[in-house]
């Protein structure tokens, strides 16, 4: 094990999957010299050199496009978009294209490639660099979406990623980047998708967050647990495969469901996990799934306002106990 | 591994169901898909097929076991295998129970539990119980009647809480006790329990009634029709109707002579009843009242005419509905009715096919009644009896003649339809029998 932060976890993956397989190259902007605006490709220019450290102009649909096709003749991509927020001006090469390649051509194409980048709140970055992209992806067939909110879980899941022969986006958080954490040194460590972090034992009810509300929620948790609620954690890691099996088992044991994330509320992925836990669990519920999320409101500039649309701690301490009727 | 087979769920207001057969013996294996055994449902008699392959190892619920849906009622799987989890019944109940009181405890801090009162409480007749899905699936693991526990939760809904602390005051009885108890309407609270931890027993039942109370001594001596299935359905349905509905009704006489002359001219290809019952749908169209139905905002007058049947059957009735019978014509509409009737008698009616009307068609003119009263079929608006079709002496011009007449009755429900309006229908009724080419 060894302590580092979630951008240096991202870095080191990407630098040990590169050693081992000449096929994977990165490009986006800034990535070379700077190393990228948050040091995810720290050093590797140097390393890697030009060919496979690819620097390009401002023309996400361009790049992204480029990447789709570098996947589909044989090579493994890993495209870098500086903000995830960019990714709506390559949508039709995502969704259209790289979504819909292996299935429309019978099989014959696979798409190998990773899009990643951050998103979020956290440097009053404003509405069009503040958003969380998750939930538009997660409704389009032929994507996977890895939601990564430690250092351990960014490793795990960016190297099963660029294994994996899909089309992924790996959506990282800007103010995670920073956190620190214990990774394996394993340079096989893995983590599958499809499969939930149970982070915290409970009895009383289940609640599911991502992103900043792993931490969100872990800190509710604790404070609950001083007013006698025992609060399960659990994080979702990956949403497109969702191990909605965990969360229902959880649920069926709780009878409780309440979701958090800083993407909206409506249309949320805590909508459709509320959906599901409803159907698949529906004679277990002791009160309707509750979901929080932020509030459907542009991401304001100022940092103040930011956070009075996002959901806070007291937010989810008032969810808990609105499900259980306290 | 061994997998239990369930009492399965046939119909969206299906609560329980009764085995009627078991096509496969213990010990005897079966196949997916293959018949395993004939339920009744409220309204059905079906067979299900078996789920998955193996050994049929053990029936939990024998044949007449009355079980309520989801509930285990047979474990299929390799011989030999250990089911003793399948098999605990009543104990595995109280362990669970005793797992989710503890979590409970533990959960609700003091100061709120004390906000959730364990005293019964009387609820309005009528009034809807708001429970969650989870405390009603724990009242009826716990046999809890969960109309008299009071809510804590979100809008006075019952919740897991509110079920766990009624079970620690609810009276404890076997379940032969409970089953004493519940056909002899004894209150389990009076009686004192004598076994292991004052739990009741049958005998309790006795010693706590006065010397010379006849019953349970000789429950074997009365014969006793479980009400289940159809009967309580029927029985259900007709209480809620009478509870709900401001029921009246009118009778009108009808002169069939054309009636007749119709059906001479179609040689018969079609019967009275649906002369009768196609001059309801044609009346129905002409008055939307009629044909609605109270919901919470108001009253729906339907757009469309499903035009329900009554059939008597061999444990009861039931009620085919002819679906969009404003769109049909005489024909068409006699054919549907009959193929229904069809499927009513020899039980493969679905679900579907007996749900869903708008208004009712009940004749017994066959057993030779004038006229009848019937009860409005609920959330109907109305319902017409039919009775025979008699020569009459009838006066004409100052002279008495001798003509076929059919008495109409019509149930309505006040709170719907005025008694004028009602009188128009039946009287437009009358119209349509007494010219029935218009309904041609």
């Amino acid at each position: 094990m060894s302590k580092k932060t979630y951008a240096i976890a991202i870095r080191d993956v990407l630098r040990e999957e590169m050693r081992k397989d000449p096929d994977i190259f990165v490009m986006g902007e800034d990535i070379g010299v700077q190393g990228g605006i948050f040091g995810c490709t720290r050093d590797m220019l140097k390393e890697f050199g030009e060919k496979r450290i690819i620097q390009t102009p401002i023309s996400e649909n361009s790049f992204v496009g480029l990447g789709v096709g570098a996947a589909s003749v044989g090579l493994r991509p890993v495209i870098e978009l500086m903000y995830m927020d960019f990714i709506y001006l390559a949508m039709d090469q995502v969704l259209n294209q790289a979504a819909k390649m292996r299935y429309m051509f019978g099989g014959k194409v696979k798409v190998p490639l990773v899009v990643r980048g951050q998103q979020g709140i956290g440097r009053g970055n404003a509405g069009q660099h503040s958003q969380s992209v998750e939930a538009l992806l997660m409704n389009i067939p032929g994507i996977k979406v890895v939601c990564p909110s430690t250092p351990a879980d960014a490793a795990g899941l960016l190297r099963t990623a660029i294994r994996d022969d899909n089309p992924v986006v790996f959506i990282e958080h800007k103010a995670l980047y920073s956190t620190k954490g214990e990774v394996p040194d394993d340079p096989e460590f893995a983590i599958p998708f499809g499969k939930a972090n149970l982070v915290r034992e409970g009895k009383d009810v289940t609640l599911l967050g991502n992103f900043l509300y792993h931490g969100k929620a872990l800190e509710a948790a604790d404070i609950l647990e001083k007013e006698g609620i025992s609060v399960e954690v659990m994080d979702p890691r990956t949403l497109v495969p969702l191990d909605i099996d965990s969360i229902v088992a959880s649920v069926k044991k709780t009878g409780h469901l309440v979701t958090v994330h800083e993407a909206h509320r409506t249309m949320g992925w805590g909508t459709e996990v509320a959906a599901a836990v409803t159907e698949k669990a529906f004679g277990y519920l002791d009160a309707p799934p509750v979901r929080i999320g932020a509030k459907m409101c542009t991401l304001p500039f100022n940092l103040g306002l930011e956070n009075a649309v996002v959901p806070q701690v007291e937010d989810i301490v008032a969810g808990v106990k609105q499900s259980l009727s306290l | 591994m061994a997998q239990k087979v369930i009492m399965p769920k046939q119909g969206l207001q299906m609560t329980e169901g009764t085995i009627l057969e078991w096509l496969i013996k213990e010990g005897q294996e079966v196949k997916a898909g293959e018949p395993l055994f004939e339920m009744e449902t409220d309204k059905l008699t079906i067979t299900i097929d078996a789920d998955v392959s193996g050994t049929l190892l053990k029936i939990i619920a024998g044949e007449g076991a009355v079980v309520p849906i989801t509930e285990t009622i047979a474990v299929v799987g390799t011989p030999g295998e250990n089911i003793s989890e399948f098999l605990t019944g009543e104990s595995s109940c109280q362990t669970e129970t005793k797992a989710t009181e503890e979590a409970n405890t533990e959960a609700v801090p003091k100061s709120v539990s004390a906000e959730s009162t364990s005293a019964p409480i009387v609820r309005k007749e009528g009034e809807r119980i708001l429970i969650s899905p989870r405390a009603k699936k724990l009242a009826e693991e716990l046999g809890l009647d969960y109309s008299t526990i009071a809510g804590s939760g979100a809008e006075g809904m019952i919740i897991e809480r509110d079920v766990v602390k009624a079970k620690d005051t609810a009276p404890k009885a076997t379940p032969l006790a409970k089953k004493v108890a519940e056909i002899e309407g004894v209150d389990l609270k009076s009686v004192t329990g004598t076994g292991a931890r004052g739990k009741i027993r049958r005998g309790d039942l006795e010693a706590s009634q006065s010397k010379g109370a006849a019953f349970i001594t000789s429950p074997a001596e009365r014969k006793i029709v479980p009400m289940r299935g159809m009967r309580k359905v029927i029985a259900e349905r007709m209480k809620q109707s009478q509870n709900e509905n401001a029921q009246t009704s009118h009778t009108i006489s009808v002169r069939m002579d054309e009636a007749k002359r119709v059906r001479e001219a179609l040689e018969k290809a079609v019967g009275f009843n649906d002369i009768v019952s196609f001059a309801v749908v044609r009346a129905l169209t002409d008055f939307p009242a009629m044909n609605s139905q109270i919901v919470p905002e108001g009253i729906w007058e339907k757009e469309f005419v499903n035009l329900g049947i009554a059939v008597a059957v061999d444990d009861g009735l039931i009620v085919p509905v002819v679906k969009d019978a404003d769109l049909m014509s005489l024909r068409e509409f006699s054919a549907a009715a009959k193929e229904l009737a069809g499927k009513a008698r020899d039980g493969k009616l679905t679900s579907d096919e007996y749900s869903g009307g708008t208004f009712t068609v009940s004749n017994l003119g066959m057993f030779g009644l004038d006229s009848f009263v019937a009860i409005i079929n609920p959330p109907e608006a109305g319902i017409l009896a039919v009775g025979k079709i008699e020569d009459t002496p009838v006066a004409v011009n100052g002279a008495v003649e001798i003509h076929p007449v059919m008495k109409l009755t019509l149930s309505y429900d006040h709170r719907i339809v005025d008694g004028a309006p009602a009188a128009q229908f039946l009287a437009k009724i009358k119209e349509y029998l007494e010219n029935p080419y218009k309904l041609l």
